[in-house]
């Protein structure tokens, strides 16, 4: 198993602290994060420095909406201290850490939450200082000698060398030292001993290698216990006056749950049992433990909402909420396409967008309405830009190491559609929306549509076994949700046609993409958003947009992301050599919002646009267009009978195989590879293929219509 | 539909009570239910006396699953006594009523809900008894706190009029009269959703177990009542409100509850499309902003205090 190297790059957040800082007690320094405001502050205690604050990166963008949210690092890991003394590791130092945040933030009172050893943590805070404690919500919490421990501890001694490494042995100093990561990997799979917990596990071990062995062991074995009895345990819960909330899955690897019974009964508070879940909810259930979180503050603190509507459900209007993901705007135009067409069968219906940039601009540009919700989504696009190297992007691991903005997205959809009932949500490949109702499918409310243009995770051959195997978890994880919970999707629509799936499996021992995609979708054909009859005139459309008979018009393209800025550059770069070939040549190059088209250099038939409105009428027009390897400009292309190059972005699995093989079926475009096609070789290619009669094969105009009437007859 | 000579064959109830009786102050005697017996204890007030405790059968059920629920048929109709003369159906004498029956039921502390007219025997209850009120939940509110819809001001009460057309009708000579049609042409205004045949019928059969004469003597009663001092009962109130109000209540406009929820500190839910008795005709949706409520008041109840 490749996992990440020991200082691994963070993932993009969901959300970044509004303050931060160190605080010194004693010595030590101890990082800590401040999020939001609100009429009640969070503190987020960590647990043991085998974790650091990112332990909570699945509550902090929602929690933050709605309060202040304080979280700290531990000593031991992150950006905190490593003392060398085991002293400086016992558990009340860990209080007054929390303590001492909470002071330095100037937060009176505060909902203390922690999870394992954070949530004994906190509990202690709020026997020994109530005045600062609101609540405590305790996930699995570790209460030292409040019952006997989980038997996974008792297994083998953690000092002496052991014969063994195998399971729980590996709970041990020697081996530690031997195999730190090995240690990490045990240990987290058995504490998310859910399925499908690839992302999960990868984290805390990443997490994890934040410290080193022999930190861990002074603070996590041979640091001072807060006291030695049963009844001292007791009597510290006994004294927690606030309200309590603890939460205890019951497939936990590290604490039993009589302890969580115990520490419910001792403070008068509630036990949630998670059926089915580990020791780590907060990050493998988050939209569960958010809501229980949210609810318990809810209770602590009222938000104090003076005024709420309700309307009878018969005077309601018909309304549809469209989830369009922002990663390449051709699902912008394409949903767009099929709203109108869906007004055209519902005419009273209202659309609301939940949507961001650069999505938005499209849909501002068409008189949509994007929800005012919309404004509080994470930023997909500049996590994939800063995912993507060198015309490269993974975007597999991109899409994986989206998680935590997935998650927080998704919140944002759920509180929208807690306060507004919708009759209709539509996703256009709104991966967060599917994911969750399917792991959580009590919280649909709506009829649900899902549309997407491509089925499968398939890995990259450079991947190794590693990829192919993390793909196929994927996808055995969403063929047994849809297995099981068929009445999420009342309806799955494919853009395109049957022939367009790949032929590839999902796996071993997973069936055939296509044959499983008959079986759950319905094909509308493509939605290309508009009608090439329109542009059956192509002279009076040149002429419209400015192009002259004589010249030959090459449209340059690579999307919205701002990935594409190297290849563009390239195609800049081929653009003398070019010219030379083609003395007509006019290159017109759409740099998109991310990509400043002043850093383009001066030429005589060369120039640079950050924004074309209605580009797919431009590129009816041209005489060629070169773009990258994404399926709506290839397929607008493919549609209006436009000879093109396109580069597919190296391990870009969705454009290398899934697009491909549609536009192979059409037989459209030229795919040229990035690694080999010099400036030279694009400049040739270009000359080769401009103004070139095609054979594609017809694509269809009603798509969009069709998607429509699937959609409509479910209103 | 013939005028019943004593109580008709009542439906069948969901759930019947487990504890019943009779409280007398100064010969008057109310009738109360007491059902289950979760915590906290939920007392859903009487409201004018057109109609009885039976209004509230798709909430007592519910919240008996839940808390422990306290009803009674307030003087004037049920099985209340029906003393003569305003002076026996003013808002002090309601609150006094309700409690003695939160006495006579042992039950020390609970969380109020009134529809209409119940809003003003609770809101004096909650502010004079502040350690016997947890909270209060009001709908519909009838209270003077903004200006009544104006087709109700148009007609004498009192005087003979020429016309029965609409709000002439509440009037003391078209009552005698024509106490019936008085009935359903006042539900009619009460519900006025489309599709409340049952609801109305429903309440003009309570409203036809008492009679004109003694609504003739609560209208008498609640016109005497000291509203002018309403506004300081209400800033007395320190219990958390909520106030639900429909935004087509054709008895009392919604003005009226969201004064209410202002003057007493309350949240106010605007239930669009909704008549005046939207526990009767949305009764999912009242039941569970109920007990939301009164789940957060339990939780509120260990550390605010």
């Amino acid at each position: 198993m490749e996992l990440v190297s020991d200082v691994a790059r963070e993932q993009t957040r969901a959300r970044y602290p509004d303050d931060e800082g160190y605080l010194d007690r004693d010595g030590v320094k101890v990082f800590w994060e401040s999020y939001g405001e609100g009429p009640a502050t969070f503190l987020l205690f960590p647990t043991s420095p085998i974790s650091q604050s990112r332990l909570w990166k699945a509550q902090i963008p929602y929690l933050a909406r709605r309060y202040r949210v304080l979280t700290f690092d531990p000593r031991g890991n992150g950006r905190s201290d490593r003392p060398p003394d085991a002293t400086a590791y016992g558990s009340w130092e860990y209080v007054e850490d929390g303590r001492a945040v909470l002071e330095s933030a100037g937060a009176d009172r505060a909902i203390l939450a922690g999870l394992c050893d954070g949530g004994g943590w906190a509990l202690m805070l709020a026997s020994t200082h109530p005045e600062t404690a609101l609540g405590v919500a305790a996930i699995a919490p570790y209460v030292p000698y409040l019952t006997p421990g989980h038997p996974n501890y008792a297994q083998y001694p953690f000092e002496d060398p052991l014969d063994t490494d195998q399971g729980w042995a590996k709970y041990n100093l020697h081996y530690w030292r031997r195999d730190f990561r090995g240690f990490l990997e045990f240990f987290f799979s058995q504490q998310l001993p859910e399925p499908h917990s690839t992302k999960h596990i990868e984290d805390c071990v990443e997490w994890g290698l934040g410290t080193d062995p022999e930190t861990l062991a002074l603070a996590d074995e041979e640091a001072p216990l807060p006291w030695r009895s049963a009844d001292e345990a007791q009597a510290v819960c006994e004294r927690v006056a606030c309200p309590v909330l603890v939460v205890h899955g019951d497939l936990d690897g590290c604490q039993p749950r009589e302890r969580a019974e115990a520490v419910a009964a001792l403070t008068g508070g509630t036990l949630v049992r998670l059926e089915g879940a580990g020791h780590l909810p907060q990050a493998r259930h988050p939209v569960k433990v958010n809501g229980l979180l949210r609810d318990f503050a809810e209770s602590l603190a009222p938000s104090g909402a003076a005024q709420q509507r309700w309307t009878r459900a018969t005077k309601r209007r018909r309304r549809a909420l469209f989830i369009c993901s922002p990663i390449g705007l051709g699902h912008a135009q394409r949903d767009v396409a099929v709203a109108r067409e869906l007004r055209q069968l519902v005419p009273d219906l209202e659309i609301d967008w939940l949507a961001q940039h650069p999505v938005t601009a499209v849909l501002e540009a068409e008189g949509e309405r994007v929800h005012p919700m919309s404004a509080e989504l994470a930023n997909e696009s500049g996590h994939i830009e800063s995912e993507s190297a060198e015309h490269d992007l993974h975007c597999f691991q991109a899409w994986r190491r989206m998680d935590e903005i997935l998650l927080a997205n998704f919140m944002v959809f759920h509180d929208v559609v807690r306060e507004e009932p919708y009759d209709l949500w539509i996703g256009d490949e709104a991966w967060e929306l599917d994911y969750y109702l399917h792991e959580n499918p009590e919280e649909k409310r709506a009829t649900y549509v899902w549309l997407t243009d491509f089925v499968g995770w398939l890995p990259m051959p450079d991947g190794g076994e590693r990829e192919e195997f993390l793909t196929a978890d994927y996808n055995a994880e969403m063929i047994e949700h849809i297995a099981r919970f068929p009445r999420v999707r009342d309806r799955a629509l494919y853009v395109g046609n049957p022939d367009d799936v790949v032929p590839d499996s999902f796996g071993p021992d997973l069936p055939l993409i296509r044959d499983w995609t008959e079986e759950h979708f319905d094909f509308p054909g493509y939605v290309t958003g508009f009608d090439p009859a329109a542009f059956a005139d192509r002279e009076k459309l040149r002429a419209e947009l400015g192009y002259r008979p004589e010249e030959l018009v090459c449209i340059v393209t690579v999307g919205g992301s701002g990935v594409g800025g190297h290849l563009l550059r390239r195609i800049v770069d081929a653009f003398p050599e070019a010219k030379e070939l083609v003395p007509e040549l006019r290159m017109v190059v759409v740099a998109g919002p991310r990509i400043d088209p002043a850093a383009f250099p001066d030429h005589d038939g060369l120039e640079a646009h950050a924004y074309v409105h209605n580009l797919y009428r431009h590129l009816a027009a041209c005489d060629l267009g070169v773009v990258q390897g994404g399926l709506t400009t290839a397929m607008e292309l493919t549609a209006n009978r436009r000879p093109f190059l396109y580069f597919p972005l190296r391990h870009h699995f969705e454009q290398n195989f899934h697009v491909r093989h549609r536009l192979e079926r059409y037989r459209a475009g030229r795919a040229l590879d990035f690694e080999t096609a010099t400036p030279a070789v694009i400049a040739q290619a270009i000359a080769e293929e401009i103004g070139r009669e095609v054979d594609y094969a017809p694509v269809e105009t009603d798509g969009a219509a069709r998607a429509a009437a699937r959609i409509a007859e479910l209103l | 539909m013939t005028i019943a000579v004593g109580a008709p064959a009542e439906q069948t109830r969901a759930r019947y009570p487990d504890e019943e009786g009779y409280v007398e102050r100064d010969g008057v005697r109310v009738f109360y239910e007491v059902y289950g017996q979760g915590e906290p204890t939920v007392f859903l007030l009487p409201t004018w006396s057109i109609i009885h405790s039976r209004h509230w059968k798709m909430q007592i059920p519910y919240f008996a699953r839940h808390f422990r629920v306290l009803t009674f048929d307030g003087r004037g109709n049920g099985k209340a006594g029906r003393p003569m003369g305003g002076t026996a159906y003013t808002e002090a004498e309601f609150a006094a009523d309700a409690f003695a029956v939160l006495d006579a039921t042992r039950t020390e502390r609970a969380v109020l809900v009134g529809v209409s007219c119940g809003a003003l025997w609770g809101t004096l209850l909650a502010a004079d008894h502040p350690d016997r009120v947890a909270g209060a939940v009001f709908i519909g509110p009838a209270v003077a706190l903004a200006p009544p819809h104006p087709e109700r001001s148009v007609y004498s009460f009192d005087d003979q009029l020429g016309t029965d057309a609409g709000w002439a009708k509440y009037n003391r000579h078209y009552w005698l009269e024509h106490y019936e049609e008085f009935l359903e042409y006042f539900f009619g205004r009460i519900f006025t959703e489309p599709h409340s045949t049952k609801q109305m019928e429903d309440c003009v059969g309570w409203g036809l177990e008492t009679d004109p004469e003694t609504l003739i003597a609560t209208e008498e009663g609640l016109s005497a009542c000291g509203l002018e001092s309403f506004a300081d009962v209400c800033s007395r109130v320190r219990c958390p409100v909520l106030v639900l109000h429909g935004d087509e209540d054709a008895i009392r406009p919604l003005a009226q509850g969201a004064a209410l929820a202002e003057a007493t500190g309350g949240t106010l839910v605007t239930l669009e499309g909704s008549g005046h008795c939207p526990h009767a005709r949305d009764p999912v949706k009242v039941n569970l902003l109920i007990r939301d409520f009164v789940e957060s008041l339990e939780r509120r109840t260990p550390w605010s205090s």
